[in-house]
């Protein structure tokens, strides 16, 4: 396996770290942090303005990104890439910016059970706010049952949303053959995908998956927080109002009122995080040199490798299909009073250098149909992360095991 | 951080003197959605003071443990005092310094405790 931790400055002052959260953030390797501060201290002007060079070329870096993500995920135009602070204000701003002017009552919106909050909060919200009717896509064997598609999905559904990957489970859903079979159901549906888990693990292609909007961040793909990135599709942005008003994403403005610019520019008011937006586009450029086939390929040989791991204990249950996923593993004992998520956490983390996330990861009604309210305990892969962490985690956990076990009454 | 998950923490954790419901008893219950935990404590009073108390509900090892010491504290004690207390006399008897995110944890008891004397 090919030794990537050397590429992350975090991992080298930390040599005995095992970081296992890559779900939550991914850290940040050299390159990304570079080009950040190159920005800071070489041409750290503002955007779209200045017609001095370190201006023109701040936007000339800041407007490459756009192109650079274009290009990664595939899509038709440019101009479908919408810069966002995150995955939860790309999912709010469709459905702020589609969803207020295009779903009416009566309307159907269609989530599943295993959604992040910041895929079914916002969905929700509109429902009440509009009077449509929210309806949620059952999760049974930790996938989606695939055989009720169409007992969900009908001529009065007008928007589908979901995840891409679960958060929790690891299941990657089948997005393709969701949207062609919604599509016949009704041509016009539009579909949302939360592409947050999905786009730093394996090769995602717009136009392949035939989507409306799909949502996803730079933290978690190796770039730096405060940025994200909402693809939109250039028909649909059509149909959108903005969401923020101000510098930046006008015609013209009068005082009796004002007009809108034309492209993705409409939704990006004010300054936008230009240092995090070409820290993304050397993100983008990070995982296109070692290419997604290998990042897919590096994990998929880590999660083998957990999976026959952890099943070799029988008090410890993973929850998650074996095959067709990525490597986020949530686990908990089969067996009571050996503490909760929490505790595992918390001693994993001290004691064992293991860091790993505890609780309901931001999916509390999956939590709920899994009959885990206390939550999970989740570890996650990133492309530094190697057979080593795995055992850390595998071994760490076991030891905590063994620390609830060896009370004695008295 | 090492030392919190001790002997006397685990003891009150596996091993706890009032877990269970009182009969009878007046009641207040309270959830910490960012963990899952939840905890609900029945109580007898007479003449302004706790005569008897128990706790049940689900959570992590600390703040079940804690919710035992700190019922451990206060049997016996005037709802008055009880308004007057805070979380570290409960930190004190745990012996250790909490995290920010752990306090929440072992908060929770009192919490809960301080909405039941004040019914």
């Amino acid at each position: 396996m090919a030794d990537y931790k050397k590429l992350f400055p975090l991992l080298i002052k930390n040599p005995d770290l095992h970081y296992l959260d890559s779900g939550a953030t991914t850290l940040k390797p050299q390159v990304v942090l570079d080009k950040i501060m190159e920005y800071y201290t070489e041409y750290s002007a503002n955007i779209h303005r200045g017609l001095y060079p370190m201006s023109e070329r701040a936007t000339m870096e800041y407007e490459n990104v756009r192109k650079k993500v274009a290009t990664f995920i595939n899509t038709k135009h440019e101009s479908e890439v919408v810069f966002t602070s995150g995955t939860t204000a790309s999912l709010n701003l469709v459905s702020r910016g589609w969803g207020e002017d295009n779903i009416l009552e009566g309307d159907e919106v269609v989530i599943s059970e295993m959604e992040h909050h910041s895929n079914l909060v916002p969905w929700q919200e509109l429902c009440k706010r509009k009077g449509a009717i929210l309806r949620y896509w059952l999760v049974e064997d930790f996938q989606l049952v695939m055989a009720d598609m169409e007992t969900y999905i009908g001529p009065k559904t007008k928007l589908i949303a979901l995840t891409q990957v679960s958060n929790v489970l690891g299941t990657v859903n089948p997005i393709e053959e969701i949207v062609e079979r919604a599509r016949k159901i009704n041509p016009k549906i539009c579909i949302v995908i939360d592409g947050a888990q999905a786009v730093g693990h394996f090769k995602v292609d717009i136009q392949e998956l035939n989507v409306d909007f799909y949502a996803f961040s730079a933290h978690k793909m190796y770039g730096p927080t405060g940025v994200g990135v909402l693809y939109a599709k250039a028909s649909r942005q059509l149909q959108m109002s903005p969401e923020n008003f101000g510098g930046g994403m006008i015609k013209e403005v009068h005082k009796e009122g004002a007009s809108w610019a034309i492209g993705p520019e409409k939704f990006e008011a004010g300054t936008p995080p230009i240092a995090q937006v070409i820290g993304l586009g050397a993100a983008v450029d990070f995982l296109s040199g070692i290419g997604m086939e290998t990042v897919a390929s590096h994990e998929k040989e880590l999660i083998d490798y957990a999976i026959g791991k952890l099943e070799k204990y029988s008090n410890i249950r993973v929850l998650g299909k074996k095959n067709n996923r990525i490597g986020v593993f949530s686990v908990v004992f089969n067996d009571e009073d050996m503490g909760t998520a929490h505790d595992w956490s918390s001693i994993l983390g001290s004691k064992f250098n293991v860091c790993v996330r505890a609780g309901h990861h931001c999916a509390m009604p999956l939590h709920n149909l899994m009959g885990l309210p206390s939550g999970t305990l989740r570890a996650s892969l990133g492309i530094y992360s190697t057979k080593e962490d795995i055992d850390a985690f595998v071994e760490g956990l076991i030891e905590v095991r063994k620390i609830f076990e060896e009370t004695d009454n008295g | 951080m090492d030392d919190l998950y001790q002997e006397i923490i685990l003891d009150h954790y596996k091993y706890p003197t009032h877990k269970g419901i009182l009969e009878g008893g007046i009641e207040a219950g309270e959830v910490n959605m960012s963990c899952g935990d939840s905890l609900r404590i029945t109580a007898k009073v007479e003449k302004g003071k706790i005569v008897d108390a128990k706790f049940s509900g689900g959570g992590c090892a600390i703040s079940l443990a804690a919710a035992d010491i700190l019922l451990d504290m206060v049997i016996g004690k005037k709802l008055t005092e009880i308004k007057k207390m805070s979380g570290t006399e409960i930190e004190k008897i745990m012996g250790v310094e909490l995290t920010p995110s752990r306090k929440k944890c072992a908060y929770l008891g009192l919490e809960v405790l301080k909405k039941l004397v004040n019914v």
